[in-house]
């Protein structure tokens, strides 16, 4: 078993009369993309500021790299790097004044090489002398990425950091996570509602709904087992529904367009239909699984 | 370390806010308004103050000097400058909150008191630069434009003429004593400041505290005036005793008390509360 980075144990806290995290627990190994998963106001942020000091937890504890940060604040402060919501710089700063005087806190002050190299790094390079005012959301995105790595830290904290993205600013920082995993071995925990995104980054995760962890484990043991829904593009089609129901009897499906159709299905099942479906004369344009982690999901949330 | 680099930091924030050159522009201009007045009409001025001594005293020599006139100018202004400060330092923990900087800063290994300290210091920086300009403008400029001589001031005793060589130790307790009370006013708005995220609450805060006090203390009401000797307000213009012959210093060592016995208060509230903060903006 690797090492345990993070430990919460039965965290609660509660904000006047609202309870925002009532007894979350959960553990991040050494290595782990640990996917911290939850709809809005779940209580992830609230989770993760206290994993962050910036919030005292009214009970429970949480302790990194085997430390309580109650008692070892600035030790463990030291070896983390955190985006919490969205990165806040200074505006009328430019990005390099901004990395130099969070870097000068950070316990590994940076020099101006190694900013201008972690400017480069996230493809902020040439725009070092330009304020932050000016720049746009994903450029924001980036900078504060640039922060959270600068002093490179061990433990990488990032709160929703592909909110608002364009589609290619949500893969670079997919990528760049992998890269931190995998080229460095850093320990991710990246808070998201985006279940695509958890699935595609993350090897474990926890569930948090109404400010309890629902569930935590292996993020592809947790998927084993539960149904896909299969959208078929097929001809011709009343010869492919008289397939399925002689396929499986029981089978229902929703028509999607004159040409496709939609079922749920284990994935097991998937190569014997497609075999079937051939032997039956039926040509298939597209198997498309479709879901994973939403509906698994939906159904964890509304139980 | 982390503290001497977090004041470098905060002085680095304060000089590069175009918001913090407001103050030092504002002594600039109302300076130089004051003294172009005083250059074009001042002796009018000064014959209306001095009419009433020409039967028993005579009036040689440079009587408008810079030494006079930095003293009118600080009379005039001293009142305004905590203003000035309070729209940088008010600013200095919410406006950071307003931002969403606090949030970043405190997720770094430094401690929350030495964080709030080093804002503090900074604080007392920036006040130092208020009153070193303020000093600069009205003394040095001063003397430049008007020429040296020996100081008359009018008090609430009468009369007092003070030699020239006797006066720049006084400019220098006067601003010492000054600095102090300005430094007090920076202390509660940044105190003010740990209690909210809204960057101009505190600053408008500050200010009616300021007026509330004066108000108390120029009333002559019996009922205020066990509070009047404890309202900081009470010592702020306490530089002017610096022009008083013979010097009463019992009075400015209990405005000295009054001044740091505020400013320990203020900087304890701020800790505490800073350092139990949920932050949450």
């Amino acid at each position: 078993m690797p090492d345990k980075i993070i430990e919460v144990y039965h965290l609660s806290k509660k904000f006047g009369s609202f309870q925002a995290v009532s007894d979350v627990s959960f553990s991040v190994y050494k290595g782990d993309v640990f996917g911290f998963l939850g709809p809005n106001g779940a209580g992830k942020s609230t989770s993760i500021r206290c994993l962050n000091s910036l919030i005292q937890p009214d009970s429970g504890t949480v302790e990194i790299f085997g430390k309580s940060i109650s008692t070892h604040r600035e030790s463990i402060l030291g070896r983390i790097g955190s985006i919490i919501e969205k990165p806040d710089f200074y505006k009328y700063l430019s990005a390099y004044r901004n990395l130099e005087i969070f870097s000068r806190i950070s316990g590994k002050p940076s020099s101006k090489q190694e900013i201008y190299k972690m400017l480069d790094f996230v493809g902020l390079g040439g725009r070092e002398g330009d304020k932050f005012a000016g720049f746009s959301h994903g450029m924001k995105q980036r900078l504060g990425i640039a922060q959270t790595l600068l002093h490179n830290p061990d433990l990488i904290i990032l709160d929703e950091p592909t909110t608002g993205l364009d589609p290619q600013g949500i893969i670079d920082i997919r990528n760049l996570i992998l890269r931190l995993k995998n080229e460095q071995n850093k320990t991710v925990l990246l808070s998201s509602h985006n279940l695509a995104e958890i699935e595609l980054i993350c090897n474990r995760m926890v569930i948090i709904n109404k400010g309890r962890s629902i569930v935590e484990g292996n993020v592809s043991e947790l998927m084993n087992g539960e149904n896909l829904i299969l959208r078929l593009e097929a001809s011709p089609m009343p010869a492919a529904k008289n397939a399925l129901l002689a396929w499986k009897p029981s089978l229902l499906w929703d028509n999607v367009g004159d040409s496709s159709l939609q079922f749920p299905i284990e994935k097991s099942e998937i190569p014997g239909l497609t075999k079937f479906l051939i032997e039956h004369d039926i040509e298939i344009y597209s198997l498309e699984a479709k879901r994973t982690l939403e509906d698994y999901f939906i159904k964890i949330v509304n139980q | 370390m982390i503290l001497i680099n977090s004041i470098y930091n905060e002085i680095i924030k304060i000089a590069l806010k175009p918001r913090s050159y407001l103050g030092l522009a504002a002594i600039t201009v109302l300076v130089g308004v004051i003294q172009f007045a005083l250059k074009a009409d001042g002796m009018s001025i000064i014959s209306f103050v001095t009419a009433s001594f020409e039967q028993t005293l005579t009036f040689e020599g440079n009587v408008l000097n810079g030494n006079l006139v930095a003293f009118i100018i600080l009379q005039m202004l001293l009142v305004q400058i905590p203003l000035l400060v309070a729209l940088v330092t008010g600013d200095l923990v919410s406006g950071e909150a307003a931002m969403g900087t606090i949030r970043m800063l405190a997720t770094k290994p430094i401690s929350r008191v030495q964080l709030l300290l080093s804002k503090f210091i900074a604080g007392g920086i920036y006040t130092l630069t208020v009153i070193l300009w303020m000093g600069i403008m009205s003394v040095i400029v001063g003397k430049l434009l008007f020429g040296t001589g020996d100081m008359m001031v009018l008090n609430s005793d009468g009369l007092v003429i003070l030699q020239e060589a006797d006066v720049n130790w006084r400019y220098l307790g006067g601003f010492a004593v000054a600095f102090l009370a300005l430094f007090t006013v920076s202390s509660l708005s940044i105190c003010l400041s740990c209690f909210t995220d809204n960057s101009i609450g505190p600053i408008v805060a500050t200010m009616s505290i300021i007026l509330l006090f004066t108000i108390i203390g120029t009333l002559d009401v019996r009922v205020f005036d066990p509070l009047k000797p404890y309202l900081f307000t009470t010592h702020m213009a306490s530089w002017r005793s610096f022009f008083e012959d013979p010097l009463p210093l019992t009075a400015i060592w209990r405005s000295i008390a009054v001044l740091v016995a505020h400013n320990v208060v203020f900087i304890s509230v701020s800790l505490y509360t800073f350092h139990y903060k949920d932050i949450q903006s």
